[in-house]
């Protein structure tokens, strides 16, 4: 038999899809790492008010995770992380990872002194950039683990160190370096997931230009209890309650001059918040503007569902302008209705687009010679013996789709080890 | 709403594709196009049912509406079209389809359409001229007669009798054929509109002028607004060679005419050409040709700048402004070359001049040219009948 095989499994990236590989092949009993860049576990699904197919908050699936992560020996996983390099062949792949320094050592208890004295602000990446963040910050209320971050950029260290000073647990450390790890492991698990796509491309719909037209990934931000107006779906131009709400359906999906694919989950997605609207506010008013609506499956029923609001009218025919008054900051919708033949030009208080599904690797590629398809999704056979791809790293998904596919990834993973 | 039976042309949507609508069938009626187009009214905007029109070979739907005319081609459709399915391209292939549909013989509509008789559309004219030329002995370029002053002279070449009585004959033949499909195509557009126009004609056909006088729907273009202007010189070149035609013609048969009727011709009335470069005539003559060359060079450098964008065009476009621009560039190339006194160039590229324009007289209402006289019809049809453009 040739050198001994490593029976480690990297799983690179810590969302729904990486957790849920990670803890399937965990609990079989393989060793698991599991590398995650941003400074907490959860990924996208973090940052929704609510997830498919129960409509909960994102804690209630994820906190049943996070146990199952902490009562099982057989994962490390590394928060603000990130893979450098790679060399090796299935069964024994040599890994670097960078481990960012976020200045927080594990004393931190989060009781958020630091903050209270920190005198410089950050664009909060977690809210989309609709509010701010002190330098030091908790990434999350749900952060997993519960520990502080300093942002870098906006910290001016030991010229201010005002935290520093503050701290009674010795939890900052302000001299923190980047550190490099060494792993070897038997096979990986690309689980990268997506970014929301830049919806200021659509040079027609506004975005970036008018404060009223958001993104829907903005919207569960404004829904969540977590959130910039903690769950109060309010205008970002004046604060104001809404009362007149528009969806633009397929904003820079199907469309071959931004996302050529169907994104899969936006229209559900259109839905569900038509439904936070509809709580929040019983007389407003939804228009969502589709080509066609994709509820596939067992989703059919929540748009039959909606159909019967009769506050939320479905609109066939794509919004392609979108106009602002510059005085009250409503926004004017030019649509042709396809059913009539009518093109409207209707008033609305605020615009979600339901921007698509971009895959991470769109433009950040893996340090690994794997294959992609035309969109920049990792090819299902990855290219290279012993990577694997799981989660919306390989198409657009929803989370119950990708907890299913992520079981699939760690069995495939699993067999990379036993091989031979 | 009653039940409508649909029977597609299915030979159409063949002939639609191979006219440069070749994207036709990756439209999905997102309708992201007739909300891009500026020039789209609110009521039944175009080119979205254009689209499914096509795609379903709804000939009659298609010609009997003046949308497709209404087009101006800016293309922000095709710019914004998330399919790349090109709405300005295959609405530009209904057109061409449109105009062989109403200008007879459609034979020749045909022909003018396919790269396949391009050789012999042009073998017409060739043909013609090398017969009348040789008929008076001038196929050796070396013994042409000159003017009184010894320059070269086309008149001398090609006397003004012979011009005239092959280019009368075209001028009215291309009338009648743009007359005849003007009435069939009025006569298809009020069935199509279940409505006659309102009275005022008139007055609608001088509002249609003015509009098209002013290049008022090209402005309304984002893409493609550069077109604004090169039509605008192409346009403006040809009413000014036109009215340089009329005025020549003046010049030609006005003493004559005056002496007929009794009267002392006036001194202006120079008689046969060469005129001297310092009449007004010629400065008309001369800054119109410039015009049109520069105006078709910026034809084809947008068509060219813009091709990913607005797509490639058909060889129906290509045709037409290859014609048009060998028409400007052999008319002043002979010019120069008289002028200059190199008789083995000059009578070659006069010529060339001949041939090409009247293989554009000719030709005129089965060639993109149709598209003035088509465009306008459907203006004034849809201002009449309330359409809001």
């Amino acid at each position: 038999m040739a050198a001994e095989k490593t029976k480690s499994i990297l799983v690179v990236g810590g969302g729904m899809s990486g957790i849920s590989t990670a803890l399937e092949a965990a609990e079989v009993g393989y060793e698991v790492i599991l590398v995650e860049k941003n400074p907490y576990l959860g990924g996208r699904v973090t940052q929704l008010n609510k997830y498919f197919p129960k409509l909960c908050p994102p804690n209630c699936g994820l906190e049943i995770n996070f146990r199952r992560i902490k009562n099982n020996p057989r994962i490390k996983f590394y928060t603000f992380a990130e893979v450098e390099k790679i060399s090796g062949s299935e069964g024994d792949f040599d890994v670097t990872v960078k481990l960012n320094p976020r200045y927080v050592n594990e004393n931190c208890t989060a009781c958020n002194a630091c903050v209270d004295v920190c005198p410089y602000e950050r664009p909060n990446d977690f809210n989309l950039g609709m509010d701010k963040t002190k330098a030091i910050y908790l990434p999350q209320d749900f952060s997993f683990p519960m520990r502080y971050v300093i942002d870098d950029k906006y910290c001016k260290k030991e010229e201010c160190a005002k935290c520093k000073e503050v701290c009674t647990y010795n939890a900052i450390d302000l001299d923190m370096k980047a550190q490099s790890l060494s792993l070897k492991v038997g096979s990986i698990v690309w689980a990268t997931g997506w970014n929301p796509y830049d919806a200021a491309r659509m040079d027609n719909l506004g975005f970036g230009k008018y404060q009223n037209v958001i993104t829907n990934m903005m919207m569960e931000r404004l829904a969540a209890q977590n959130g910039p107006t903690i769950g109060k779906i309010l205008r970002p131009s004046d604060g104001k309650e809404v009362s007149k709400v528009a969806f633009v359906q397929c904003a820079g999906s199907r469309d071959e001059n931004h996302l050529p694919y169907c994104s899969y989950i936006c229209c559900l997605a259109s839905i569900k918040q038509a439904s936070y609207i509809r709580e929040q506010y019983p007389e407003a008013l939804v228009t969502i503007f589709y080509i066609d609506i994709r509820t596939p499956g067992r989703y059919e029923r929540v748009y039959l569902k909606a159909q019967k609001d009769e506050k939320i009218t479905f609109f066939k025919g794509k919004v392609a302008k979108i106009e602002e008054d510059p005085a009250t900051k409503d926004l004017t919708v030019t649509a042709e209705d396809a059913l009539t033949a009518k093109k409207i030009h209707e008033k609305f208080d605020l615009v979600v687009l339901a921007t698509g599904m971009a895959p991470s690797t769109q433009k950040w590629k893996v340090p690994a010679n794997i294959s992609y398809d035309t969109d920049g999704f990792i090819t299902s056979n990855s290219g290279v013996n012993g990577m694997y791809a799981a989660g919306c790293a390989l198409k657009p998904l929803d989370v119950y789709s990708t907890v299913q596919g992520s079981t699939a990834a760690a069995l495939k993973a699993m067999q990379s080890l036993v091989r031979r | 709403m009653s039940d409508q039976l649909i029977k597609p042309d299915l030979n159409f949507v063949k002939d639609v594709i191979a006219s440069g609508g070749e994207s036709l069938k990756k439209c999905f009626q997102c309708a992201t196009c007739s909300v891009v187009c500026n020039l789209s009214p609110d009521d039944k905007p175009f080119p979205r049912k254009e689209m499914i029109y096509a795609q379903w070979g709804l000939k009659d739907k298609l010609f009997s509406n003046p949308d497709i005319w209404l087009c101006h081609q800016c293309s922000d459709c095709t710019a914004y079209c998330p399919r790349g399915a090109k709405p300005g391209e295959v609405l530009n292939a209904v057109r061409k389809l449109s105009i062989q549909n109403y200008s007879v013989p459609r034979f020749l509509g045909k022909a003018v359409g396919s790269p396949s008789y391009l050789v012999l559309l042009f073998a017409i004219p060739v043909v013609v001229f090398l017969v009348l030329l040789a008929s008076l002995g001038h196929l050796s370029i070396s013994d042409i007669p000159r003017a009184a002053n010894g320059s070269i002279s086309y008149a001398k070449f090609l006397p003004s009798l012979y011009i005239d009585s092959v280019f009368m004959p075209i001028a009215i033949f291309a009338v009648v054929v743009f007359a005849l499909g003007i009435s069939r195509y009025w006569k298809d557009l009020t069935s199509g509109a279940g409505m006659e126009p309102k009275g005022g004609l008139l007055n609608t056909i001088i509002a249609t002028i003015g509009t098209i006088l002013s290049h008022k729907q090209f402005k309304k273009c984002e893409v493609t607004k550069d077109r604004q202007i090169s039509h605008l010189l192409v346009f403006y070149s040809f009413i000014g060679l036109a009215i340089t035609t009329a005025w020549a013609v003046a010049y030609l048969y006005g003493p004559a005419i005056m002496k007929l009727l009794g009267m002392k011709p006036f001194s202006w009335l120079l008689g046969e050409s060469p005129y001297p470069l310092t009449d007004p005539l010629k400065w008309l003559a001369n800054i119109s040709a410039l015009a049109l060359i520069v105006g078709i060079t910026l034809v084809v450098s947008n068509r060219l700048k813009n091709k990913e964008k607005a797509g490639k065009g058909s060889y129906f476009d290509w045709l037409f402004i290859s014609v048009v621009y060998l028409v400007a560039l052999s008319g002043i190339l002979a010019e120069v070359f008289r002028l200059a006194d190199i008789a083995i160039l000059a009578y070659p590229v006069y010529f060339i001049h001949l041939v090409v324009v009247f293989f554009l007289f000719i030709y005129a209402p089965f060639s993109k040219m149709a598209h003035m006289v088509y465009r306008a019809t459907a203006m004034v049809f849809a201002k009449s009948t309330g359409r809001e453009i």
